[in-house]
């Protein structure tokens, strides 16, 4: 029962990351923006992610039958998370940082590799926790700023996603639990809530412009 | 905190500018894109004539001035851009 539901969580997870992603990267097709870019980088790192760990339970379930998810799989199920929400946190901080220099804008990538080389998955889980709070707390004053509802319900989301990685990690101290669920409906209530934006773009009238 | 502008919302602001103009009379001209777009006349030029060879914009010449008016093309960017504008503010970003 417990496999199902991981399965059944990771999988939506997987599907509204993805669906965030490509949302993304149709805008940077038709408009060129490294904003759009950086976020369909992000979305599709943190689908994958989800989509990495609901193929470890359903392999394991299947195949391997031990019980518990192979702990490489789960790692760079995680460490595709960890991306995701880097991405999101660069982008803030970008606006918030560097307005000014394309400097720091080209050499973004690089922090990229100094995080995401931890191989211990609490690591990954606190470096995501922080990365998804800094995300939370700048798009929250973002909301201050311009009051839009829907930014409300992007900075609720992150701080859902941060929150669901701290419970998460705390299913590692007790194991036995019902923690590591409770953390994957938390999670994916934050994927749901950051996709709201989603709802309102207006697919049909979207194309690719391969001039642009 | 308010930063500089991205190329990209300077473009659109200068597309939305001779997308207001268009019922008025056939296309901007350059002083009134200046205005409402808020940029240098050096700047504005590169910007003008890399627009055009996109085909975003076309340029109307009269008698009296040069004048730009927005294309079919034009229209669908400046929609996506529009859009996507208002994506990227959802998640506090500046596209």
């Amino acid at each position: 029962m417990e496999f199902f539901l991981e399965i059944s969580l990771n999988s939506i997870g997987f599907l509204v990351g993805i669906i965030i992603g490509t949302i993304s990267y149709i805008g940077f097709k038709n408009t060129a923006s490294p904003t759009l870019f950086r976020l369909s980088i992000a979305f599709f790192a943190i689908g994958i992610g989800f989509g990495i760990l609901a193929v470890g339970f359903i392999l394991d379930d299947m195949i391997f039958e031990t019980g518990d998810i192979n702990t490489g799989i789960s790692m760079l199920g995680i460490t595709s998370q960890v991306v995701g929400y880097w991405f999101i946190a660069f982008s803030h901080t970008i606006k918030t940082f560097f307005p000014k220099s394309r400097y720091f804008r080209s050499i973004g990538a690089l922090p990229l590799f100094l995080v995401s080389f931890g191989y211990v998955e609490t690591i990954l889980r606190a470096v995501s926790f922080i990365l998804l709070v800094y995300g939370a707390i700048e798009t929250m004053i973002s909301y201050a700023q311009g009051r839009k509802k829907t930014t409300l319900f992007v900075a609720i989301g992150l701080g859902l996603l941060g929150f669901g990685e701290f419970i998460g990690w705390y299913s590692f101290v007790f194991p036995e639990t019902i923690l590591y669920v409770v953390s994957i409906v938390i999670k994916i209530s934050g994927l749901i809530s950051v996709g709201i934006p989603v709802s309102k773009i207006p697919l049909r009238k979207i194309s690719f412009d391969e001039n642009l | 905190m308010a930063g500089n502008r991205t190329q990209i919302k300077i473009v659109g602001e200068i597309l939305d500018t001779t997308m207001q103009e268009i019922d008025e009379q056939e296309g901007a001209t350059v002083t009134h894109i200046i205005k409402n777009a808020n940029i240098s006349h050096g700047r504005l030029s590169r910007i003008l004539s890399n627009l055009v060879s996109q085909g975003l914009l076309e340029q109307v010449n009269t008698n009296r001035s040069c004048r730009y008016k927005i294309s079919p093309s034009g229209r669908e960017f400046l929609s996506a851009y529009k859009t996507f504008r208002e994506f990227s503010d959802d998640f506090g970003l500046n596209i």
